[in-house]
């Protein structure tokens, strides 16, 4: 008892003492402005009315003088205001909800597995062992064409999921954000492994009629952080075109790219990828800020593509039998962290408070110059923002970044809730995550959010938001009819 | 017939689950669910209008929402604590296919051989038409409420509430009920249970349908001998008498006919209409062969009608008790028999009627997916059938006293029985006999 006391005061102290460094630290300007300021304004106070009058009778204002400085200061005005980028804003934006008749429990997961893969009992034990661990729930759901034993992946079908899923979330945005179709300036379509002609963003333009002026992008094989890229590519066409709207969808077709066969490092995708879509309306006009959700602060992209092991991270290839499927290499894990320092090396001076960084700087000199044994500062994200939605890629990966970042587990429940009740969606599970957070009424004004998405190549890109407006719950989108089910517990291994 | 042999083929496989997660306990089996281990049942509704032209997936969720309903049906069977089989409700889903059969609904009726009737599949017939078939082992369910499983989706599907909702556990009353009646068929079990297996022989359906007007002349006629004989009674002796001729004569023994009867009832009954599971009476009815051959209709069926009204109640719930009874040291049940057979056995589907005003209510033929579409014809066919062969005596379409009686016989006896002068008289359509 007594040796816990002093623990416990010495590290109330030390909070203390860091809270009171971050204060000082981060609010250096006001700190010094405020005693120069107080001591002007006592001085001026003893000088009196009239002292103040013949020290201004004593500069001699000419008018050509006045002219000139009053033209300068608005010329220097304009030059500014109008180098400023222009400010980006998420109007709304749509998650794709599936059909319950596409669902797949379990149990049906793994008899269709045992099945068709009558011959390989390992490769189904594998799959088994997978998804125990997955930390996906019972409701995910699979397209389809993909319910049948054995599976149809047959062209039609994979238009079939495409059209269901983009047409679905695009009509739902439309009707949330109330754009009509020829208002749609860009057009921004990522799906990484379905990449038919004519393409899926001509698809859009063909079934809404959008105008022939359009520019339209189709996005493909950039991965599960094409979301990210997406909303780059649109940020920066909207600094090029003034008073724009432009709509971004980002899906991932799974009809095409289910493996059939054997090779276990190839099969791992099958047990996590589900269906999933969402689109997001952009503008940068100035008249949406009153209704917008977000503003878009920064995007930062990451690609570790020049390193030979990052680059054969995610591969896909066909197998020994001439299957093709996606390989996941054994190392993933240690090259996501890898790019993820990357990431923060960039974003950190960006976004971090002064205090944060002064201490990131003073660790590094120290072990460059005293001591290399001092452990490298991480600097506290949770400062920053307030969310984080981490790319559901796996409960391997969540974990990983909890632990990276240090976060909390109130802070990465999005991503584990999102992973458990959509599974792995690919670009999309960001927006399945913010989703989230918004429907549990945690989205206040002001609150900044991180968005960090993983790809192949190896790509890691983070997108910062700050909101524009509170989000008041009930919020309609995917998790209306089962936010109250959550947050759930998730065991480490499921019984199956 | 060989050229008609492959008309069927399976278009696609795949499993449907119910729209939420259940997650429910494992639902334990009775002893009479074990017993009837080595049959299967199937249920076939044949429809004139494709209720799900646009397939499946496109539907109404009718289905995933009722399955909501039924944990079990979605089950998979599993050895549970101490032995005895469950049914674990993981969810792993009911298995549908879909095929299409090379011929229209009518002429399969007419023609089609019953070995080509198959599991929950749904058949499309060229020109329109349906066919939804539903298999499953008599473990899990009995005719019975397979057909009310059937007719909650319908009535899902129709968007009104299901009619009777699946009743899993019985009150705890009935659990318990001492043996004092009925040792005639608690006899008849014990004897069945240690009989030996027959050895099988080829087996061949037939289905007669007996119109109204012919079912009542008859009754009319043996009105002296038997004043209340109901339909079953009627149709049972009949059938009973003309195969025992057809059979090798035996006059020194006695003939048995096996009555099936179903131990539900509609309003206040120990086992409620509900009830999810084998809720099945078989008793036995033995007549002297000479009787048999000699006596006139009105007295055979005086004999049925006598048996079937003496069964009652308590009577009911005791063979079910003596299954309860058979149980091992560690609460394990015992091995099943062979229920259905070595005799002739007999099923009575008068249950599946109920009377409503002037007309009556047939359960199975109330299963219209639309409004007014109604199936134009309901099988009945029990798997792994030994012995002498099975009647089901089923209510027809046309409602009132018509019947529709599906024989299962050795292939050669079912010939002559079609032949037969007797039944010939009474004027059958015959369908799904394999003939053309």
């Amino acid at each position: 008892m007594a040796q816990i006391l002093p623990l416990f005061t010495s590290s109330v102290k030390l909070k203390y003492v860091k809270l009171g460094y971050q204060y000082l630290v981060n609010h250096i300007l006001t700190f010094l402005l405020i005693p120069i300021m107080l001591a002007t304004a006592l001085k001026i106070l003893r000088l009196g009315p009239v002292e103040i009058l013949n020290v201004l009778k004593s500069l001699r204002f000419d008018l050509v003088q006045i002219l000139c400085s009053s033209f300068l200061v608005i010329f220097v005005a304009t030059v500014y205001f109008m180098s400023k980028p222009r400010c980006i804003y998420l109007v709304d934006y749509a998650c794709y909800k599936a059909p319950v008749t596409c669902r797949v429990p379990f149990a049906t997961f793994m008899e269709h597995s045992r099945l068709n893969l009558k011959d390989n009992p390992k490769s189904v034990d594998f799959q088994m062992r997978i998804l125990e661990r997955s930390g996906l729930g019972e409701e995910t759901c699979l397209p389809p064409a993909i319910h049948y034993i054995p599976p149809s992946p047959t062209m039609e079908a994979a238009r079939g999921e495409a059209e269901d899923v983009i047409f679905g979330v695009i009509d739902s945005l439309l009707q949330k954000t109330n754009l009509n179709p020829k208002d749609i300036d860009i057009l921004i379509v990522n799906c990484s492994l379905f990449s038919p002609t004519p393409s899926l963003s001509a698809m859009v333009v063909n079934k809404y009629k959008l105008r022939s002026n359009i520019k339209s992008y189709n996005l493909s094989g950039m991965g599960c952080s094409a979301g990210l890229i997406s909303i780059d590519l649109a940020r920066d066409l909207l600094q090029v075109h003034p008073n724009s709207n432009a709509v971004v969808v980002s899906t991932e077709i799974i009809t095409p790219n289910y493996y059939q066969g054997k090779e276990r490092a190839m099969l791992l995708p099958n047990c996590l990828f589900r269906m999933g879509g969402a689109a997001m309306l952009l503008s940068n006009k100035r008249r949406e800020r009153r209704r917008a959700k977000y503003r878009l602060v920064h995007v930062v992209r990451t690609h570790k593509g020049g390193d030979d092991k990052a680059y054969r991270c995610v591969y896909e290839e066909e197998d020994p039998q001439g299957k093709v499927g996606i390989n996941l290499s054994k190392d993933l894990m240690v090259i996501a962290a890898d790019a993820l320092k990357s990431n923060i090396t960039t974003i950190g001076p960006l976004v971090l408070p002064a205090s944060e960084q002064l201490l990131f700087l003073f660790t590094l000199i120290g072990r460059k110059i005293f001591n290399p044994k001092w452990k490298p500062y991480i600097p506290d994200f949770k400062q920053a923002f307030e969310h984080f939605c981490i790319h559901a890629g796996g409960r391997a990966v969540i974990d990983e970044l909890q632990k990276n970042l240090q976060l909390s587990a109130e802070h990465v429940e999005a991503s584990r809730m999102a992973l458990h009740r959509f599974g792995n969606t690919s670009s999309s599970s960001l927006w399945y995550e913010l989703s989230y957070i918004e429907a549990k009424g945690r989205m206040k004004k002001g609150d900044r959010v991180w968005q960090i998405a993983f790809g192949s190549g190896f790509k890691c890109n983070s997108a910062v938001w700050k909101c524009n407006r509170s989000i008041k719950a009930p919020t309609d989108g995917p998790w209306q009819d089962c936010i109250d089910r959550y947050p759930v517990h998730i065991p480490e291994i499921v019984k199956l | 017939m060989s050229e008609n042999r492959i008309r069927v083929t399976v278009n696609s496989k795949l499993t449907w689950v119910s729209s939420k997660p259940l997650g429910g306990k494992p639902h334990e089996l009775s002893a009479l669910d074990h017993a009837m281990a080595l049959h299967t049942v199937h249920v076939i509704f044949y429809y004139r209008a494709n209720p799900f032209e646009r397939g499946l997936f496109d539907s109404d969720f009718s289905l995933s929402d009722l399955l909501c309903m039924y944990p079990p049906v979605m089950g998979r069977f599993a050895r549970g604590d101490g032995g005895n089989w469950v049914v674990k409700c993981n969810e792993a889903g009911v298995r549908t296919l879909r095929a299409s059969v090379g011929t229209t609904l009518d002429e399969w009726l007419r023609s089609a051989d019953a070995s080509e009737e198959r599991n929950l599949t749904l058949n499309e017939f060229e020109g329109g038409g349906l066919a939804i078939g539903l298999s499953c082992p008599h473990m899990l369910a009995d005719p019975t409420c397979a057909t009310l499983f059937f007719k909650s989706w319908t009535e899902t599907n129709r968007g009104e509430p299901v009619r009777h909702p699946p009743i899993y556990h019985l009150p705890a009353a009935n659990a318990r009920r001492s043996l004092s009646m009925g040792i005639n068929s608690i006899k008849y079990l014990g004897t069945k249970s240690k009989s030996a297996e027959s050895p099988s022989e080829k087996m061949a359906t037939a289905t007669f349908r007996l119109s109204h007007a012919i079912i009542k002349q008859c009754l009319a006629q043996i009105h002296d001998e038997c004043p209340d004989a109901t339909p079953f009674d009627l149709l049972a002796a009949l059938f009973w008498i003309r195969i025992m001729r057809l059979k090798m004569p035996r006059h020194d023994q006695k003939h048995s006919l096996s009555i099936c009867l179903d131990v539900r009832k509609p309003v206040h009954g120990p086992i409620p209409y509900g009830y999810f599971g084998n809720a099945l009476h078989f008793s036995l009815l033995s007549l002297d062969a000479e009787l048999l051959d000699t006596a006139g209709l009105g007295h055979v069926a005086g004999e049925v009608h006598r048996h079937v009204a003496d069964l009652h109640g308590e009577e009911l719930l005791s063979g079910i008790n003596w299954f309860e009874s058979r149980k091992g040291e560690i609460g394990q049940y015992a091995q099943p028999f062979r229920m259905y057979g070595p005799e002739l056995t007999c099923i009575s589907m008068e249950h599946m009627i109920t009377p409503k005003g002037s007309t009556c209510e047939l359960s199975m033929y109330e299963a219209a997916f639309e409004k007014g579409e109604k199936p134009v014809h309901v099988t009945y066919r029990v798997g792994n059938v030994e012995g002498e062969g099975l009647i089901t005596v089923m209510p027809s379409p046309e409602a009132g006293l018509a019947r529709t009686v599906t024989v299962t016989l050795p292939e050669e006896q079912l010939a002559e029985l079609c032949e037969d002068q007797a039944i010939m008289d009474l004027q059958p359509t015959m369908l799904l006999s394999g003939k053309t």
